[in-house]
């Protein structure tokens, strides 16, 4: 979905989310946090798009509003992706709707960081070609893109993670990064494919929210601080950005 | 913001006993952080006092995800008092507090009547607190908590023991959680609360029918949102029968008029909690519906409506 807002609405940096709430609305209660898919600015407005899979009550009040229909959008919240120097290769991996951060941020790099093309490459996984989403504008952007779906129906059959393992031996650490988002269960074999490995790691993660701004202390992610002990962290405050490498998974 | 000041020629001061705040908006404890992560969204000046997220002894780490849960009209939560600690409470977050004109609430909580004194008595030497709330209604948490607030000779034992230790004005924070909540009310306002605030949430819980398992981890967890404040008005409304202490109304307030229900029925503030969540403007939005209700009915003092209930 693309939201028309007013030129006051900051540049988003790759990784951020907004809020998202039909207003006077008390069911659904809360707003829903959507990760900033694009961004335009022209004249005296500014223009995003969201990427979501109906999935509950909210996401199918959203898939229900017709062209024209008023949004509450609060953002862009939270931390985006680090971005290390160029001249480094570049991986991204995506999920579902986990793409739509990780194109964003490609969008990024190629115009603002001058990331050369050649040096990106990202693997698409989802879990049938119908639910493979925002593939076209990617190609304009990277030449390398592997597709996968689960069940075969485009690209390679199998997922994403497994597709990225077999490649792995490609890339040299020392000069690679890697971003990621997408479901819960796909960073979670990422983490371990990664785990031993010296590639800088840092993935975008989802959870239930109600601020969005860090006071209810509600998408709460187990992390190894410094001192090597749990501590939860806030995801949108704190994140959603968080390098792999840190998060504890259950 | 100016333009409303010049606008307002209706007192909105309230007195609390000793507390007194220049109008009835206040937050509520867990809902507006420590205040600083709200500072870009509202003029913390304008407020009738921030109350902070509740207070330990030692930091602790808090419930594990997943910890909230949207339900019909609500939510369910069960953070379970994830804080800095007192100490870098006072340290890190009070001087910048201290910053701004508006009264500072601690919300404190304990395991044991120990931990409550201990806490207060640091809040009471740190400058820039100018009350305290014992919450001992938190449903979330093993130990202390709601099972301090559950028992009338608990709830007046803790009040007892704080009160001792402090010179701060105290409010007890009440939970819904009980059979008879006019009693515990009336037991912590004979041991010497300054104050009582009601309603913190009340205890439920949310399947998930796929899964078959709760949506919370901690499979139960507290309720707010609109959908409580029935529930809330009838439990203020009890306990205003029952003691003479100032009541502060929460639960479920989203709108100017619901904060107004409550000042009719006799409570002398309200709290803001969940609304916090959905519009992080709410307490001002419903502060300055408050003063516009006033001018378009003539009113020229808050007080001139409080208690105003006609049952």
């Amino acid at each position: 979905m693309k939201v028309i807002l007013p030129a006051s609405f900051g540049e988003p940096q790759p990784g951020q989310f907004v809020m998202i709430r039909i207003s006077g609305l008390y069911e659904p209660l809360l707003a829903r946090p959507i990760s900033i898919y694009s961004f335009s600015r022209g004249g005296d407005s500014c223009a995003i798009e969201l990427l979501y899979s109906v999935v509950g009550k909210g996401t199918q009040i959203l898939a229900g509003l017709i062209s024209g229909s008023q949004v509450e959008i609060h953002g862009p919240l939270g931390h985006g992706f680090a971005i290390d120097e160029a001249g480094k290769n570049v991986i991204f991996i995506a999920g579902g709707m986990g793409i739509a951060p990780l194109s964003l941020l490609t969008e990024h790099l190629c115009r603002d960081k001058c990331f050369a093309q050649s040096a990106m490459t990202f693997y698409l996984g989802a879990k049938t070609a119908k639910a493979v989403v925002g593939l076209d504008k990617l190609q304009k952007l990277c030449y390398n893109i592997n597709v996968c779906t689960d069940d075969g129906t485009l690209g390679k059959k199998g997922l994403v993670t497994q597709v990225f393992q077999k490649d792995i031996k490609k890339y040299l650490p020392e000069n690679t990064a890697v971003y990621a988002c997408g479901p819960k269960e796909m960073l979670q074999s990422l983490a371990k494919i990664l785990s031993g490995s010296k590639f800088p790691s840092q993935v975008s993660l989802e959870e239930r929210m109600a601020c969005g701004i860090g006071a209810c202390l509600g998408c709460a992610v187990a992390i190894r601080n410094d001192k090597g002990a749990l501590a939860y962290q806030r995801v949108c405050a704190d994140g959603p950005v968080f390098n792999l490498g840190e998060i504890i998974w259950e | 913001m100016d333009t409303m000041k010049t606008k307002t020629s209706v007192n909105m001061a309230v007195n609390l006993g000793k507390l007194k705040l220049k109008n009835p908006v206040m937050t509520a404890s867990g809902t507006f952080g420590y205040g600083e992560e709200y500072a870009d969204y509202v003029d913390l000046n304008r407020l009738g006092a921030i109350v902070v997220k509740g207070l330990s002894l030692k930091p602790r780490l808090g419930n594990p995800p997943p910890r909230i849960m949207e339900t019909a009209g609500g939510m369910l939560n069960a953070i379970g008092l994830q804080n800095i600690g007192v100490d870098a409470f006072i340290a890190e977050k009070l001087p910048f507090l201290q910053k701004f004109d508006v009264k500072v609430i601690a919300n404190i909580y304990g395991e044991t009547y120990g931990e409550y004194i201990k806490v207060a008595k640091k809040l009471s030497i740190a400058k820039g607190v100018h009350a305290l709330e014992i919450n001992i209604s938190c449903p979330n948490v093993k130990k202390g908590g709601v099972s301090f607030g559950s028992d009338p000779k608990t709830a007046a034992e803790v009040t007892r023991q704080v009160k001792d230790e402090t010179g701060l004005p105290v409010i007890v924070k009440l939970t819904p959680n009980v059979t008879d909540i006019a009693a515990i009310a009336q037991a912590v306002e004979k041991a010497g609360a300054d104050a009582i605030s009601l309603i913190n949430t009340l205890a439920g819980m949310s399947v998930d029918l796929k899964k078959r398992k709760p949506h919370l981890k901690n499979i139960t967890g507290g309720l707010s949102g609109p959908a409580i404040k029935p529930i809330a008005l009838r439990m203020v409304w009890q306990v205003l029968q029952r003691v003479s202490v100032p009541v502060i109304g929460i639960g479920g307030i989203m709108t100017t008029e619901d904060a107004l229900e409550f000042l009719i029925l006799g409570a002398k503030a309200i709290q803001i909690g969940t609304a916090n969540f959905i519009n992080p403007h709410a307490t001002i939005d419903i502060l300055e519906g408050m003063q516009n209700y006033l001018q378009c009915n003539k009113i020229k003092d808050i007080n001139q409506i409080i208690g105003t209930f006609q049952p």
